[in-house]
């Protein structure tokens, strides 16, 4: 099958609201949204974060949302908002064949997460409980919070918000290199014939202490968000971190032209390697996408998110093989994780339909090591004629060695 | 497209660390012995719990040597399961040679909690959480800085450096996707490297996935959803797909992991024997519940990878069947294999593997893979032991000793939490491997 993979609608729940648009307004803007905000404790988070309005996720009202409300957590209801966001921006009408549609979320567990809080304080009064533990734990720990965090869950909401029943998996985790590993999934499930169209959902929803704590160990979370503190900035000190969130809905070129829907941009390829190091695999991974799209990339939307050696590293490879404008969402709202690619991309889409590039956030003096980076800074940077975005996504941790790649182009409308 | 058009994809190397089983061999043996995996859980005090007092352990001994062989600084039990599974597989399938390109990687790691998969790892855990809420409150900052310079569990954000030790050890890059697809993970993942495959990116393909996670805290969570094991009698009568006195599932710690290739693939490198092919699936996500099944989606399933196979219900010779032992799991699936196979019902024969190892969650569907691969290569369909009163709501045809007949193609379900559903069919190959006969003592 050698038809294009067409975007035809995005969702995007972030610091900066509802929408991909009023993201690219906040970057074109070069405000960031980091900053010290309590968390769920009342008090501050020891690091800079974004963090989304939960007041944007409204749980939808009505059947079947109502009775399935208990098993959604906070995760969950940005999950179904952005894909709802996705699904109308998509115009999908209900005599898509819901079996020829499915599912792919990019996402972690969550059900530690939402237990943060809580668990704690139950092992505290667990020392002085004459339960067993499992006792303990199987009263005191809230109804269905263990089948809450599970992925499936989540895709499962998003197959009532889209109709879609052809399938539903996750890729999981920073495996999946910040979504692409998702995109990449639904790449192989249109291309091969089995669907139409997939909705590709990826959700970091949810900044627990610990995890920040242990990712903080990892790579080096960063302690101010201050300018001079951004992606491939001299002084960068550490990977700035947020919540966030994006939905793809991306299509068969022939089934979105056949309903007549706005084709957005174009996925034209998508892969996460790994290979025994990090820089191997992004080496492979922007080679392929380079090499699968139909007009040179004019942007690199780079993964690049304040950490010293990862933004150099990806730096160095990629100008190996493109040099070209280069920007970055996570100066404005840091690394959403698994969601983050998928927000670039949505971001991507805009930057091609605007003709413009926005700057990296708090980025003030660029690395003097990336000798030829061509980073956007101060405002926004027309890009007459940018047909196609380079989209790269590393995963986190020390010796992780995944990394993926995106050709994005530009899309034809209806 | 089915898969009669297209590039066909076998199964070349197996690889198993379960209950019953540290190898293939002996696995196998297990499985047409009956003999099972499933001991009491006294490794913590279950007694106030109302269900899941068993569990299908790995052998200390098994353990041990897994330990000693994977065990490393910065590694997670479950990645010493999976690397444990993957070497086996990759050796039965012999590979080796110069690297032709990437290779894919679908795998997938059921999440243990955030304390590590022993239940001593938990109570740690949570003695920890005791006393640094006690010394620190909810402060952000102070438990920040108190967790700064600890080492923390890999469980905590769940990273793995799995797939970059593969690479590393294989010598190849590796189109990696780590997977989640609650108890049908591991067909699925059989499902995506097949179509890896298929998009001509990759010869070769590695499906790996493990699970150890019987912790006080996922027990006391399997407990409150009631889907555990309430069963008092024998361990080893515990887990009873399709009988009628079925109470409840039983958590197993357990690793399975496939080589798949493009038969073309399999052939350029002198491989003449496999163990079967992947001939089609179906995958499908249900709405209408979260958590129990729904017997026209098992139906659905079913009936598509039969399509995508180019097959008719009557080709099929056996059903190696999702039966995890819950009062509706097993009635639904027999159910929707009644709608399916009609008549032949009676006829049919059905395994569940289940019944000896407990149910591995994502590593069930990979686990029991090689138990359909098997079954094709020797001609047996192993008993299902535990089914001694065999339930008339659901009508299966389960055998207590092992049945010998030409199989030439097995269905296999496995269903999960989130609406998952997943079918698949496998074809015996045209020249499959000589499994080694089992001596049938010790049943």
């Amino acid at each position: 099958m050698n038809e294009r993979i067409a975007l035809t609608g995005t969702g995007v729940l972030t610091a900066a609201g509802a929408g991909a648009g009023p993201l690219f307004e906040v970057m074109a803007a070069g405000q960031t949204l980091l900053g010290t905000w309590p968390g769920r404790s009342g008090k501050p988070l020891p690091w800079p974060t974004s963090l989304i309005d939960p007041g944007q996720a409204p749980w939808p009202s009505g059947p079947p949302w109502n009775s399935v409300r208990k098993y959604a957590n906070p995760t969950a209801h940005i999950a179904v908002s952005t894909a709802l966001q996705a699904v109308a921006a998509a115009g999908l009408a209900g005599d898509f064949d819901a079996l020829r549609g499915g599912i792919v979320m990019a996402v972690s567990s969550s059900g530690g997460d939402e237990l943060s809080d809580l668990m704690p304080r139950l092992a505290v009064a667990a020392q002085t409980d004459a339960r067993s533990l499992p006792r303990f734990l199987y009263d005191e720990v809230p109804d269905y919070s263990y089948i809450r965090g599970i992925p499936s869950q989540l895709g499962q909401f998003a197959a009532m918000a889209s109709g879609f029943s052809g399938s539903n998996v996750a890729v999981y985790g920073e495996a999946g290199a910040g979504g692409l590993g998702a995109l990449a999934l639904a790449h192989r499930l249109i291309g091969s014939g089995e669907l139409d169209a997939v909705l590709v959902i990826g959700v970091a929803g949810q900044l627990s202490v610990s995890n920040l704590a242990a990712l903080d160990q990892q790579d080096g979370l960063a302690e101010k968000a201050l300018p001079g503190c951004g992606p491939f900035d001299a002084g960068r000190a550490g990977v700035l971190a947020g919540q966030g969130a994006a939905a793809l809905m991306v299509e068969r070129e022939s089934t979105a032209r056949s309903r007549g829907a706005d084709i957005a941009a174009f996925v034209d390829s998508c892969e996460v390697l790994a290979a025994a190091t990090r820089r191997q695999a992004l080496d492979l991974a922007v080679g392929t996408a380079l090499g699968s799209m139909p007009a040179p990339a004019g942007l690199w939307w780079a993964s690049a998110c304040g950490s010293v050696p990862a933004d150099l590293e990806e730096y160095e490879v990629v100008s190996r093989h493109l040099t070209v404008q280069a920007t970055s969402s996570k100066g404005t709202i840091g690394t959403a994780f698994e969601a983050s690619a998928l927000i670039d991309i949505a971001l991507s889409a805009q930057a091609l339909a605007r003709q413009e590039t926005p700057p990296v956030g708090l980025l003030a003096v660029p690395d003097t090591q990336m000798t030829d980076l061509d980073a956007v800074t101060g405002g926004c940077r027309p890009a007459d004629g940018l047909a196609g975005v380079l989209v790269t996504a590393l995963s986190h941790g020390d010796s992780s060695g995944a990394a993926g790649a995106a050709g994005i182009s530009k899309g034809t409308g209806a | 497209m089915n898969s009669r058009d297209g590039m066909q994809i076998v199964i070349s190397g197996l690889g198993v660390v379960t209950p019953i089983g540290a190898s293939v061999e002996e696995f196998w043996a297990s499985n047409l012995t009956g003999r099972s995996g499933i001991r009491t859980e006294d490794r913590m005090d279950l007694s106030e719990l109302p269900c899941g007092w068993m569990a299908g352990l790995i052998p200390e001994p098994d353990k041990e040597a897994v330990r000693a062989r994977w065990g490393a600084d910065g590694r997670s039990w479950g990645d010493c399961l999976l690397h444990a599974a993957v070497d086996q597989a990759v050796s039965d399938a012999r590979l080796g040679g110069a690297p032709d390109g990437p290779a894919g990687l679908v795998w997938a790691r059921v999440w243990p909690g955030p304390s590590g998969s022993e239940p001593a790892d938990y109570v740690r855990h949570f003695a920890d959480l005791a006393g640094r809420y006690q010394a620190l409150g909810d402060d952000p900052v102070a438990v920040a800085r108190y967790l700064h310079d600890k080492p923390l569990p890999l469980e905590t954000v769940d990273l793995s450096r799995f797939p970059s030790e593969l690479a590393e050890t294989l010598g190849m890059p590796l189109i990696a996707t780590r997977l989640e697809a609650t108890c049908a993970g591991g067909l699925r993942a059989i499902a995506e490297a097949a179509r890896l495959l298929r998009s001509g990116k990759v010869g070769m393909a590695i499906v790996a996935a493990s699970v150890s996670r019987n912790t006080p805290y996922v027990l006391s969570q399997y407990g409150q959803l009631m889907a555990l094991s309430r069963w008092t009698g024998p361990a080893a009568q515990a887990s009873m797909p399709f009988d009628r006195r079925r109470s409840g599932m039983v958590i197993n710690e357990s690793a399975g992991a496939l080589v798949l290739e493009t038969a073309a693939h399999a052939a350029s490198r002198g491989l003449a024997q496999v163990y079967g092919r992947v001939a089609g699936w179906g995958l499908a996500v249900g709405t209408d519940h979260m958590t129990a099944p729904n017997v026209s989606a098992v139906e659905r399933v079913m009936r598509t990878a039969l399509d995508q196979a180019g097959l008719q219900p009557g080709s099929v010779d056996t059903v190696n069947a999702h039966g995890t032992s819950t009062k509706l799991n097993d009635v639904t699936e027999a159910r929707a294999m009644r709608r399916l196979f009609g008549e032949r019902m009676a006829d049919l024969p059905v395994c569940a593997v289940k019944s000896l190892t407990g149910h591995g969650s994502a590593a069930s569907g990979v686990v029991e893979t090689a138990v359909a691969a098997l079954t094709m290569c020797s001609g047996i369909v192993p008993p299902v032991v535990t089914c001694t009163e065999p339930d008339p709501a659901c009508g299966v045809n389960i055998s207590l000793t092992p049945v010998e007949m030409p199989v030439r193609r097995v269905l296999k379900n496995s269903f999960g939490f989130g609406g998952q559903y997943a079918s698949m069919v496998f074809e015996r190959a045209d020249n499959p491997r000589i499994i080694p006969p089992v001596a049938m003592t010790g049943a």
